[in-house]
């Protein structure tokens, strides 16, 4: 794998020099760590580029740190399937950035996922809702590193402290455990 | 003009294609807007992996998607092989080719039941599932389970293959063949079927990559772009194989470069079973804490393009971690439900009877969107 | 055209159907691989409580009893809740021991019409079941034990 002339060529004079390869095997890919300001831009440069189909965004949480970190991950077809990932930063108190859904039809999808699993608000995107998660969640967006989701499913379904079972008033058959010499501690 | 009618499409319907509703803006017969509903199906796999150690997530991973799970071990085992910089032994390659088109196979199978059923050509159904319960007998003798295997792990695979592994192949692959040719004939060249499936839903190939399409929905509108051939993992450089590949994009050649896929995937089970070491170890043992890192898994499902992307990172400075930081799946069906179904409807005239055929054509498996 | 198909399906109406009438008419298909259910050895169990903190499923839960068990000084012993395991082979593999197996019999732990006879305390997992079966998992289904990973020379 080189560099691609033509996406150098296409970026703005900061973002020049700052490419680099990285990963093995099929994870091998080009890297670029931008400023969420720029977002749109370079996406619009990456696109003219040949890197047009689109694979996804992926959040991570980092609380230690106070940062949301989003990945795009973008492929192209004519260059035979290469792979693009574009790293940035946001604050984890004030999460806006700016939607690219108008560039990449795909992306609308994934920003509404974005939304709902961990409250990043995309700017100029007209249909931020529950998705996945209607009729199933109340509360705060779960996947942020400090909600203990089996905690709350413990409290509301299992009364406490582990999935046990409830105790059998039936007729046992002479076949489990309470009858048969190994108690419940 | 009659004013617009919406209605739903909902999960417990025969004509959807497992656990997805619909909403529909009807303009009398024909279908003007449709909206994808997810999220019968959430089990919240990207949290619950985020609580277990990674073997104990490789047993949670082909759950992700019912009819073709073992892709999806394939990709987390990428992934985590890039994590810890390690390759597996040869052997190991060329048994998980083996196992990855057969159960590229077995799901191909299955799409016939869900594409013939709603179109009452049931004959067909039968034939397919009687094809695939060979394909499971086989798989109960190679890893032990019929349709969950957990058999693909970081490091190679989990355990020897027996002593008569390449006779017992080829003895099912002797008696599915015959059942495929019999499903060309009686319904892929039926008059009838040819009749109801050309010429409904067109998709072009410029339009096919700017949504975002992968796998045979992409192959039927043109573009020659499957990821066996360009990324060549595993054993995959080695083996010498065509792309089946359709010209017109309606749902006819979407069915058609299917049926040629389960061609090609018997052809490459024969060549894998010559060429491969049978002689050799095949598994390392892996540490149990994992290392800082990253990695990204793409492998070419049944249905496209599956990515799993694990970042390891230590949540606690003074020690290593046993459990990933964060997974992200993406599924193939996530394109191919919204924003391909959306601009097929905008574009061409489809009517409320050719709706199980074009959603049948594009091949969904509901799992894979809400994971 | 038509015509070519219905005699095509002449064929299929008059071979025996796919179906297994399992479990009252025949037996179950097993094979040298098939994981069911388990068996535990209490004399070699050391009570590690390593298969418990495999289980992907939570679905082990030791229990305390008393006997001669000379190796097991906290006298904890391993019981399998049976609605809940997936037969994935995790815990075997833990097992430092050898004392937990797997066989391919496949009757009355899941075939019941009773959800209580589906939780085995480590009593009801010692007892071998009564109609033939075979040992398809344990410690020597790895042995000679997988060696250690080489380091993949770095390139590109």
């Amino acid at each position: 794998m080189s560099f691609n002339d033509e996406l150098v060529s296409l970026l703005p004079p900061k973002y020049k020099g700052r490419l680099s390869i990285t990963g093995s095997n099929t994870g091998k890919r080009l890297e670029l760590y931008i400023d969420p300001c720029d977002v749109r831009s370079i996406l619009k440069a990456v696109y003219d580029a040949g890197y047009n189909h689109f694979i996804g965004i992926t959040v991570v949480d980092y609380p230690m740190e106070n940062v949301f970190e989003l990945v795009y991950l973008l492929s192209s077809i004519e260059r035979n399937g290469e792979l693009l990932a574009i790293r940035t930063k946001i604050k984890r108190d004030e999460p806006f950035i700016d939607s690219v859904a108008d560039i990449y039809p795909l992306a609308y999808y994934q920003e509404i996922e974005g939304y709902e699993f961990f409250g990043i608000i995309f700017r100029g995107h007209n249909g931020l809702r529950k998705w996945i998660l209607l009729d199933n969640w109340e509360g705060p967006p779960p996947l942020r590193k400090d909600i203990d989701t089996r905690q709350i499913v413990l409290e509301i379904f299992y009364g406490g402290k582990r999935y046990e079972r409830p105790r059998q008033w039936r007729s046992l058959g002479g076949y489990s455990g309470l009858e048969r010499g190994g108690e419940n501690e | 003009m009659s004013k617009a009618l919406t209605i739903f499409l909902g999960p417990q319907h025969p004509g959807a294609p497992g656990n997805v509703a619909f909403k529909l803006v009807l303009d009398g017969e024909r279908v003007v807007d449709i909206d994808l509903i997810p999220g019968f199906l959430h089990r919240g796999f990207e949290k619950m992996m985020e609580y277990r150690r990674w073997d104990m997530d490789l047993v949670m991973c082909p759950r992700i998607c019912v009819e073709d799970p073992d892709h999806v071990e394939l990709s987390y085992t990428h992934a985590m092989e890039q994590i810890f910089d390690i390759e597996p032994p040869e052997k190991a390659k060329y048994i998980r080719v083996i196992i990855a088109e057969f159960s590229r196979l077995a799901s191909h199978l299955l799409w016939m039941m869900h594409f013939a059923g709603p179109i009452a050509a049931r004959y067909a159904t039968s034939w397919a599932i009687a094809a695939r319960e060979e394909i499971l007998k086989w798989f109960d003798y190679v890893t032990g389970h019929r349709i969950y295997h957990h058999y693909i792990f970081p490091g190679g695979v989990r355990w020897n293959i027996p002593g008569d592994f390449e006779e017992k192949t080829l003895k099912v692959l002797k008696v599915i063949e015959p059942l495929i040719k019999d499903l060309d004939r009686g319904f892929f060249h039926h008059p009838i079927f040819i009749k109801r499936a050309q010429g409904v839903g067109r998709l072009k190939a410029s339009d096919a990559i700017r949504l975002g399409a992968t796998g045979p929905n992409l192959r039927g509108s043109g573009v020659q772009y499957d990821l066996r051939k360009s990324l060549r993992y595993d054993a995959y450089g080695e083996i010498d194989f065509e792309i089946p590949h359709g010209e017109y994009g309606d749902a006819y050649d979407r069915a058609l470069v299917r049926l040629r896929e389960m061609y090609t995937s018997i052809y490459i089970i024969r060549q894998a079973l010559e060429k491969m070491p049978y002689e050799g170890p095949y598994r390392w043992k892996l540490p149990p804490t994992l290392p800082i890192g990253e990695g990204i898994g793409r492998v070419e499902s049944a249905r496209g393009e599956f990515v799993a992307h694990i970042i390891s990172a230590p949540s606690n400075p003074l020690s290593r971690s046993l459990t990933p930081y964060r997974i992200k799946f993406r599924g193939p069906t996530m394109p191919h439900l919204t924003t391909i179904l959306k601009h097929i409807v905008a574009n061409e005239e489809i009517t409320v009877a050719d709706l199980p055929i074009l959603i049948g054509s594009l091949d969904p498996c509901p799992p894979d969107i809400d994971r | 055209m038509v015509f070519k198909a219905i005699i095509l399906g002449l064929k299929y109406l008059l071979r025996k159907p796919y179906t297994r009438m399992y479990p009252y008419k025949e037996p179950a298909y097993t094979t040298e691989h098939t994981r069911q259910r388990h068996i535990l050895r209490m004399d070699l169990c050391i009570g590690c409580r390593a298969c418990q903190l495999s289980c992907p499923a939570d679905a082990i839960k030791m229990y305390k009893i008393e006997g001669d068990y000379p190796k097991n000084r906290l006298k904890i012993f391993p019981g399998i809740d049976y609605s809940r395991c997936v037969y994935c082979g995790l815990c075997v593999e833990a097992c430092p021991t050898d004392a937990l197996i797997m066989t391919d019999y496949t009757m009355e732990h899941l075939i019941t019409e009773d959800k209580a006879t589906t939780l085995y305390s480590p009593l009801d997992l010692a007892r071998p079941p009564e109609t033939p079966y075979r040992i398809t998992m344990s410690k020597d289904t790895w042995s000679p034990l997988p060696q250690a990973p080489p380091r993949k020379s770095h390139s590109g």
